[in-house]
Order: C-alpha cells, then sequence, then structure tokens
C-alpha cells in the first residue's frame, strides 16, 4: 500500500492551476486537491477534474523501454543528420527545461524552435512585451474588464478572479461572444466601435493568444490600450506559453502553426521535430493536417503523451508523464512553479541525442539555471506606436459563421459531453428547430448533424467547444439548415 | 390577433393500476378537464424517482402531479410508501427552493375514482392559473 | 484491559513520539501499534509538506505513521473517501468519521476492517486565508511560523523565534479569517461515532499539552487501545470527574457558540426571492464535478444520477446536477465544508446544501453518521 505524490501543475492552459497527482502501486493515477497554491487555491476546472483520464491515456508506443529509447535516439540522430528543411516545434506543452533542452538541438542543427503563435512575427518587437501576461490580482483590481474570450469554457479558473472584480464593483463587459452570466454587459461590436467602451488606465482587457490568434485582433487591442492606457492580459493556451514566449529568441521570425503546416503541405519543410506538440490536435482540421504530415520525410516525436502524432511519426522518443518531470513552469501571470517531480528522462533523450547530432551533452542542473535566468531578466518595456491594420482576407458576410471556442478539451482531443453547437434563439426559430432537433451544418469540407444549444448570442454566429470534422480554421463559413 | 388566455402545463404521475384507471374513468364519465394536463403512466407510483419530477418542472412544467393507489392498495405491496418518502423530501425541497408549494402535488386515487380525479385536476389547473408561469420555465418554452 | 465506555487520559511512551504529537501522541501511537501488530494493512496520515499544506496518503510504513503526529488546523481535507474499499486505520475529525459512517451505510466501506480515532476538533481554517490573516491580523511571517494551537477560544501561533501571539476566534471571525464558515456552525465536535473519541479537552495539570483524553466508544476502539497497551506504545490511567466535566464544558460552549453562528448563517431568505438566489448562485457553474468528486458521503462513483442525467447541452434554469445533489444530500450532508472549499467559481455550495438539510434533518431528528441503525432515508422506507 505505497502511493506515490507530486506536486504539479495542471497541462490544461497557462493558468497553471497547482494540484497533486497521486499514484498508487498500480499506477492508477488519481488527483488532489492543493489548497495553499496561490494560484488556484487548490481549485481545478472539468479539464483539471479529468485528469486521471488524460495522463492515465498516456501509454508509450515504440520506445517505452530503454534499449529501444536508444535506438529511437539513434534512428532520430540519422535522420536528422544532413537533413534538409528542417522545423521544430514546441508548444510550450512541456517544462521550460525541455524546451530549453530542445532549442540547444535547434541550434545544433542550425535551426529554430517555433512556438507555433504568427501573431508575434506580424506585429512590431516593441510590442511583443506587451502581451505578457500579469498578476491575475490585478484583474480583482480593475474598474472595467472587457473580455474578448468566453472565460467559463475557455479559461475557466479566470471566472473566480473576475467574480471577485465584480465584488469590488468592476463593471464586466463581454464582446461577441456568447452572453455571460458575470458580464455586467454583452456586446456585439466591431473594432471601429470600441471607443464606445469607455476604457482608462484602470481598466483591463482581457483576450487571448493562441497559434490561431488572427494578429489583427491583437492589433486593434494593442491600439486601443495605447488610446487609452488601458492593460491588456493576454491568456495563453499551454502549460508554459508564457515562460516558451519569453525564452524564445526568435519570435520575429516565428512562424504559426497553420504556416509550417502550410509549408509541410507544399514540400518547404521537410522534416519535423515535435517536442510535446501535436499538430493533429492542434490543428482545427484534423485529417487536413494527417495528410500533409504523411508527406514529410522525417517525422520525429518527443512526447510524454499518447496523442495522435505518435501513430504516424517515423522515431518517437518517449518521456515520463508531465507530473513525473523535474522541472519549471511559468504561468500567464509570470509565477514560476516548479514540479516535485525528479524525472529527467526527457531532458536525458535530448541531451543523447544532441551528443549523437556532434554537439556536447548537457543535463538538468545546467538547463534549469538558464531557464530561470531567461525567466527571471525583466525585459525593458519600450513604447509602441499606433499599428497599422494587416490586409485581410475579406470577411464573409450575411453567411452563418462557426468559430471554434477553443479549450483545453480541443487542444488535447479530450473527450467532453459537449457534443453541441451553441446558437441563438433567433436562428432556432428562423430555421424552425424543434426541441430535442439537431442542426445541418455544412461547409466545403461536408456536412454534420450536430445537436444544439440555445444561448444569448450574436445573430449569424455558431460556436462550438469541440472540434468539428466540416472546420477548415478556427471560422468557418457554414451554410445551415434545420432537421 | 387576441391573446388567447394562457394555458398552463401539469404533468401527472399516474401509476397504471389505480390513478391511470381513475383518469379512464374520468373520460369516460364525461367529466370537463382542463387541456392542460400531461399523463405520464408508470407502473406504480414507487417507480417515480424525484428525478423525474425535476425534470417535468426543467423542462417547463408549471405543475406536476404525483397520484397512485391509496396507502394499502398498491398493487406491488408497498410501492405507494416508498413513493410518500421521497415524496416528503420532495415537498421539503421544494418549499425551500421557494417555488411555490401549489405546484408539487400528491394525491391516491383509485381507479373508479374519475370524479375526484377529474375535480383535482380542475382545482390544481385553477391554481395555478392564478400564479402564472413556473419560475423554472425555460426561455422561449410556453 | 480497557473496557468501552471508559474515560481514559493516555500519552505514547516514546518520548519522542510524545513531544512531537500535539498532545502525548497518543493517537499516533494508537495508529502505529494497529499497523505494526497486523490490525490493518495501512494507515492514513496527513504527510505534511509545510505548515499549511499535507496530502493525505496510506501507508504501510510504521516509521512513517510515527513521524506523522501533530496537529494541522490549517489543512481542511476529508479522509473518508481515501479509506474506501481498505483495510485501513485512520485519524480523524467528527466530519471525517461521519464521512466513513455514511460510505458505510452505502456499503463502500467495510466497518469491520476500517478503525478510526476520533479528534476534537474546534474548526479547521482555509491554508490560503490563514496565510494572509498571520500577516495581516498577527503581524508574523507565515514561514516562521513553528506551531500553532487552540485554546480557551484563543488561536495561537508560535514562531522560530520562541514568541507567541494569540488572538480571540471570535475577533479573527468578524475580520472574515479564522475557521472555515462550516466550522463555525458544525454541531459535533467531540467524534462519538468513532472507535476511540480522542483530543486535549479536559487535560488538566501536569499534564496538559502532553497527554490526550481518550474515551473507549466500542469493541473497536477496546481493541485499539488494548492492542497498544500490550504493545508498549502506550500508557493510560483513568481519567477523574474534574477532567471529564471540564471536557463536558468545553464541548456544550463550542455548541453554543456554533449555534449562534448558525443564526447568522442561515438568515431566512424571503419565500418570493429564494429560487432567485439558488438560480443566481448556480449560474456560474463550470460543471467541473468537483463538488461531487470532494463529497465525503457521495458514494455513487463517476457513473450516478446527478452526472448520467446532466447534460451540458441542456439550457435549464437549474441544472439537473444540482437538482439532484440537493435533494440526494438533503438527508445525508454532514457540512464539512469540503465542496464550497473546492469549487471553482467560489459558489457557496456548503451553506446552500445545508439551507435544504438542515430542516429536512432538524424534521426528521436525524443527524447524519453518527450510527449505522439509522439508514439513509431516501432508500428505504419510514417506520
Amino acid at each position: 500500500m505505497k502511493e506515490s505524490i507530486y506536486q504539479t501543475v495542471c497541462p490544461g492552459c497557462g493558468i497553471g492551476c497547482g494540484l497533486y497527482i497521486r499514484e498508487d502501486n498500480q499506477g492508477a493515477v488519481s488527483i488532489d486537491f492543493f489548497k495553499s497554491n496561490p494560484v488556484n487555491l487548490g481549485k481545478l476546472c472539468r479539464f483539471g477534474m479529468k485528469l486521471p483520464h488524460y495522463f492515465s491515456s498516456g501509454a508509450f508506443c515504440k520506445a517505452d523501454e530503454p534499449s529501444s529509447m536508444e535506438g529511437a535516439i539513434r534512428d532520430a540522430a540519422a535522420r536528422l543528420k544532413g537533413a534538409e528543411k528542417v522545423a521544430m516545434l514546441s508548444v510550450g506543452n512541456t517544462t521550460c527545461e525541455e524546451h530549453m533542452a530542445f532549442e540547444r538541438i535547434a541550434k545544433t542543427l542550425g535551426s529554430a524552435v517555433h512556438t507555433g503563435i504568427q501573431a508575434y512575427s506580424k506585429l512590431p518587437p516593441e510590442c511583443h512585451s506587451y502581451l505578457e501576461g500579469m498578476p491575475f490580482q490585478d484583474i480583482e483590481k480593475a474598474n472595467k474588464i472587457v473580455l474578448f474570450i468566453d472565460p467559463y469554457v475557455q479559461y475557466p479558473l479566470l471566472v473566480r478572479r473576475l467574480l471577485a472584480a465584480k465584488r469590488n464593483n468592476s463593471h464586466i463587459i463581454s464582446v461577441g461572444t456568447k452572453e455571460l452570466h458575470l458580464a455586467d454587459e454583452n456586446l456585439s461590436i466591431t473594432p471601429n466601435e470600441y471607443s464606445q467602451l469607455g476604457l482608462d488606465s484602470n481598466s483591463v482587457i482581457i483576450t487571448d493568444l493562441h497559434p490561431h490568434t488572427d494578429a489583427n485582433d491583437i492589433i486593434q487591442l494593442l491600439n486601443l490600450s495605447l488610446e487609452t492606457g488601458a492593460k491588456i492580459l493576454t491568456m495563453k493556451p499551454f502549460v508554459s506559453s508564457e515562460g516558451v514566449n519569453r525564452i524564445s529568441k526568435v519570435k520575429t521570425t516565428s512562424k504559426g502553426l497553420s504556416q509550417m503546416m502550410d509549408e509541410v503541405k507544399k514540400g518547404n519543410i521537410r522534416t519535423l521535430v515535435l517536442l510535446d506538440s501535436d499538430p493533429i490536435e492542434l490543428m482545427p482540421d484534423t485529417d487536413e493536417t494527417v495528410k500533409s504530415l504523411k508527406k514529410l520525410d522525417n517525422l520525429i516525436v518527443i512526447s510524454s503523451r499518447k496523442s495522435p502524432v505518435n501513430e504516424i511519426a517515423d522515431v518517437v522518443i518517449s518521456t515520463e508523464p508531465l507530473y513525473r518531470k523535474a522541472g519549471t513552469f511559468m504561468n500567464t501571470e509570470g509565477r514560476i512553479q516548479e514540479n516535485s517531480g525528479t524525472g529527467v528522462t526527457g531532458i536525458n533523450a535530448m541531451s543523447s541525442l544532441n551528443k549523437e547530432l556532434g554537439s556536447e551533452e548537457f543535463e538538468y542542473g545546467q538547463l534549469h539555471e538558464q531557464v530561470m535566468a531567461a525567466l527571471t531578466n525583466e525585459g525593458q518595456k519600450s513604447g509602441y506606436s499606433k499599428i497599422k491594420n494587416l490586409a485581410t482576407a475579406k470577411q464573409c458576410t450575411g453567411g452563418y459563421v462557426l468559430k471554434y471556442l477553443y479549450n483545453p478539451f480541443m487542444w488535447f482531443n479530450q473527450l467532453d459531453d459537449n457534443d453541441f453547437v451553441l446558437i441563438n434563439l433567433n436562428m432556432v426559430r428562423s430555421l424552425k428547430l424543434k426541441k430535442g432537433g439537431q442542426i445541418s451544418l455544412t461547409s466545403e469540407n461536408g456536412n454534420i448533424k450536430m445537436r444544439y444549444r440555445v444561448e444569448g448570442m450574436p445573430d449569424g454566429l455558431i460556436l462550438t467547444a469541440r472540434k468539428l470534422p466540416i472546420a477548415i480554421a478556427g471560422t468557418t463559413s457554414v451554410k445551415v439548415e434545420g432537421c | 390577433m387576441a391573446e388567447k388566455e394562457w394555458e398552463p402545463k401539469i404533468v401527472a404521475f399516474c401509476c397504471n393500476w389505480c390513478s391511470y384507471g381513475g383518469a379512464d374513468t374520468a373520460g369516460m364519465g364525461r367529466f370537463q378537464q382542463p387541456s392542460s394536463l400531461r399523463i405520464i403512466r408508470v407502473m406504480c407510483s414507487g417507480r417515480i424517482d424525484p428525478m423525474h419530477v425535476f425534470n417535468a418542472f426543467l423542462e417547463g412544467a408549471d405543475a406536476v402531479l404525483v397520484t397512485g393507489c391509496h396507502l394499502g392498495d398498491c398493487h406491488y405491496v408497498n410501492g405507494n410508501y416508498k413513493a410518500e418518502v421521497r415524496y416528503q423530501f420532495l415537498e421539503e425541497m421544494v418549499k425551500q427552493l421557494g417555488l411555490e408549494p401549489e405546484r408539487l402535488q400528491l394525491n391516491w386515487i383509485s381507479a373508479s375514482e374519475g370524479e375526484k380525479f377529474a375535480n383535482f385536476v380542475r382545482d390544481v389547473t385553477a391554481k395555478i392559473k392564478e400564479l402564472g408561469p413556473s419560475p423554472l420555465k425555460p426561455e422561449g418554452v410556453n | 484491559m480497557v473496557e468501552v465506555g471508559d474515560r481514559l487520559l493516555g500519552y505514547a511512551t516514546d518520548p519522542n513520539v510524545r513531544s512531537k504529537g500535539a498532545s502525548g501522541g497518543l493517537v499516533t501511537a494508537v495508529l502505529a501499534a494497529a499497523l505494526e501488530k497486523g490490525l490493518v494493512e495501512g494507515v492514513v496520515i496527513l504527510k505534511r509538506i509545510d505548515e499549511y499544506e499535507a496530502v493525505p496518503v496510506i501507508t504501510d510504513d510504521v516509521q512513517e505513521v510515527l513521524s506523522s503526529g501533530g496537529s494541522m488546523h490549517a489543512v481542511p481535507v476529508n479522509l473518508a473517501k481515501y479509506v474506501v474499499g481498505k483495510k485501513v486505520a485512520m485519524p480523524g475529525k467528527p466530519c471525517d468519521v461521519r464521512g466513513v459512517i455514511e460510505q458505510a451505510k452505502r456499503n463502500s466501506v467495510d466497518l469491520s476492517n476500517t478503525y478510526i480515532v476520533g479528534l476534537n476538533c474546534g474548526g479547521s481554517m482555509h491554508p490560503v486565508l490563514t496565510k494572509e490573516m498571520l500577516i495581516k491580523m498577527y503581524e508574523i511571517d507565515p514561514e516562521d511560523v513553528v506551531g500553532e494551537e487552540i485554546e480557551k477560544g484563543k488561536l495561537i501561533f508560535k514562531t522560530k523565534s520562541g514568541e507567541e501571539k494569540s488572538i480571540s476566534i471570535d475577533k479573527l471571525e468578524e475580520e472574515g479569517y479564522g475557521r472555515r464558515e462550516s466550522c463555525r456552525y458544525c454541531d459535533v465536535k467531540i467524534p462519538v461515532s468513532a472507535d476511540l473519541a480522542c483530543g486535549n479537552w479536559g487535560v488538566i495539570g501536569e499534564l496538559a499539552g502532553n497527554a490526550t483524553f481518550c474515551e473507549v466508544m466500542n469493541e473497536k476502539g477496546k481493541l485499539l487501545l488494548d492492542t497498544a497497551i500490550e504493545a508498549g506504545y502506550v500508557e493510560v490511567r483513568p481519567a477523574d470527574e474534574k477532567s471529564i466535566s471540564i471536557r463536558e464544558k468545553v464541548n456544550s460552549a463550542m455548541l453554543k457558540l456554533g449555534d449562534e453562528w448558525k443564526e447568522k448563517v442561515f438568515d431566512e431568505i424571503p419565500d418570493k426571492d429564494r429560487l432567485k438566489y439558488y438560480i443566481d448562485q448556480f449560474a456560474d457553474c463550470i460543471d467541473c464535478g468537483a463538488c461531487k468528486e470532494v463529497c465525503p458521503v457521495c458514494s455513487c462513483g463517476p457513473d450516478s444520477k446527478c452526472t448520467m442525467f446532466h447534460s451540458l447541452a441542456d439550457n435549464y434554469k437549474m441544472s439537473m446536477y444540482h437538482m439532484v445533489r440537493l435533494l440526494h444530500l438533503s438527508d445525508s450532508c454532514i457540512g464539512c465544508g469540503q465542496c464550497a472549499d473546492v469549487c471553482p467559481v467560489d459558489i457557496p455550495v456548503t451553506t446552500i446544501f445545508r439551507r435544504f438539510a438542515n430542516p429536512a434533518q432538524k424534521n426528521r431528528n436525524y443527524m447524519p453518521g453518527m450510527d449505522l441503525k439509522r439508514p439513509p432515508f431516501l432508500e428505504v422506507m419510514l417506520k
């Protein structure tokens, strides 16, 4: 009757909720509440509560024995030597130390690690520091908060901060998503009308920055912040997103995830190395992504859990699950948290790989120091001036738009019982939908019938918190019919 | 177009052996009955889970009637006693919830008591018309 | 040999255990003896991380049990769910014990295999609020604290430098600190449903601070204590009249205070506003299910009425999940406060559940978790 307890951080999103993972001698995993953690007081959202499932589906393929681990490393090294058109991706779904190790390999290969967020490269570099997070306690003190996200679905642990703000008489406005219970006002306005929000330097704008964020949206908000003095809090989707984006030195040339997949499709990337980042899970269109990835010469995956890309990878270097790793995370508020685990399989594997590639070995201690130095280095914030909008593809008007409500279940392809889309009452009436009936959605990728839930929402918008095979991007224009 | 008078939606759970028979007798006896009633036949009032009652309210019922055989007459010996125990909890809960107590009612009606059934439904309907729509009714449901 | 009903004063024979334990290390020694002598396969202990944090783990290592002593008022966990399906001994506050009894009523714990050493409890505190309180009210750095104690209505903190600072609990609670809300109105302070009921109330004179008052509640309690005495782990002596009456006095003073809090917390909401109040409170729910997961009396497992008949696709005014749980807990809620602690959107879940449970339990003159004689009401016939 021996149990192991690991103090760790939830990998669901960038908030960085602390929790315990309990492992019994049969390897069964359960969670426990870390009530003295200042980030979340031990509270967890539905994804956090389902972590045992997330981790227990983490059986490894191809390389879970030490001998095959060596084999996998040799194989990976052989494929990487002399490989051309190499790209490396780490979105920040692992410890900062592993990301650092990955950067070392990139250096050896003369390549660069991309974090998958394209918006950075489209913005003037002086803006980047304004996209760093801020302490959640500052939300509670703001007098006005504008939400461009749905905190209930996307970042649930933010809700309690917003409710605290509300108790402090903060005015909360939600823009362009479904009506939120905690919001005092729910608006559906275009960027030209942002001036009517009436923001000032005591206001906070909350949005998020993920691989599919439209750079233009961020530009609008940066300009709004510049005009009004309001602070921006950009939520981020992965456990180390904040950390790796602060560490990453190639932000100005950073490639977005969809851009990379495009290059893979066109053959401009022939070798792809992934660190706990699975494009099949991360891209909106699963089938299309699988098709593109199969065109690669080499697909090398370093992964701590079983995810779909492992199945089609040429080499899988599998490491211990996240909670057993030694390592550091930085959450969206810039708080550094450390795992209690001591596993260094991933780092040692990358060290051996680096050696095989003809460069030096490294160990956890060195990387940790390097990470801490990078994360605690407070860069000077320099001002920026008004940013011009980017030219965008024409917005489709008049039709219906299916929009992804990105949340942890979507990023990690975890099953949730949200098999429905959100629509408003006007749509129910105009399509003459019946209670318990379905709505038929058609895009160029095909047709799907879904159950629906009625919410107060802007007309013409359909939201989904689950990946749908008909989507081609974060927003897809669709035709709808009642059925 | 003239506004039609609001007609409440009343869900009645009736046991197969007694109160459903009572409803049947009421029909055969041509007692005037309001159109507000929706009968759900169950084999025994002991089958009625509090969950069924909640579901009726949440789906938009303005009142829920739990009916069964008279105590001691249960076809399955003691099903209606079980129903009674649950009903007492339900009653307290509905009260604490702040829903008007008239919206949930229990009555024992035998198969021959058609008139009693009809009167019961008529009285409840009149009362609910006074109270108006249930506050638990979802939006968009009338 | 001790007898059922005996009231004793006891302490661990090992001086290390005796000084490490909160009051004489009796509980630690009894648990260790039960494990050593094969009464159980494991013991639930709080694995200490720091002054404000501990995780319950089950261990079969006697040394680990012996080194686990010490009271932890700032660690509000409920241990009931950890013993499900195991042959273990556990220490427990009254709410832990009541949770185990309720689990046993629902056949998910075999009480003949589970030994419970109950601990008197005046209340526990939330760790983060405690840290905040130390800074604001005590002006002590939370990291400097080495021990804490509740005595005569005062909360005392000891620091590394040997200083002690005490503030009355009433004053702390006026400021919003002190005990968790559910502890303030809790109505069981002495765990009479455990096998042994232990605590420092009634320990006076030279023994104060290094002995434990222990009441043998049943045959299992007798076995536990006899095993520990035979193994030479503990020494006991009968408690005198004075000790017994002081323990009773502390208990009744605490209960009276609890009743006052009950009046304050459960102010009547007018009939016409109640439904709106409940709907509004639950509207922020994000369906995490944590309140069910931690609930020490819930034994349904992942597939239960409250979850299986609840769907995210429903757009009801109140969710089926909450409706079903409000009803199911109205007879069995023990008011431990776990659900409110873990609620990610700060819904005062415990208080809401108690608003339904208080009248239901009072009307039936019933307290859940006190004995096995009265089964859960929804599942059986009355009389």
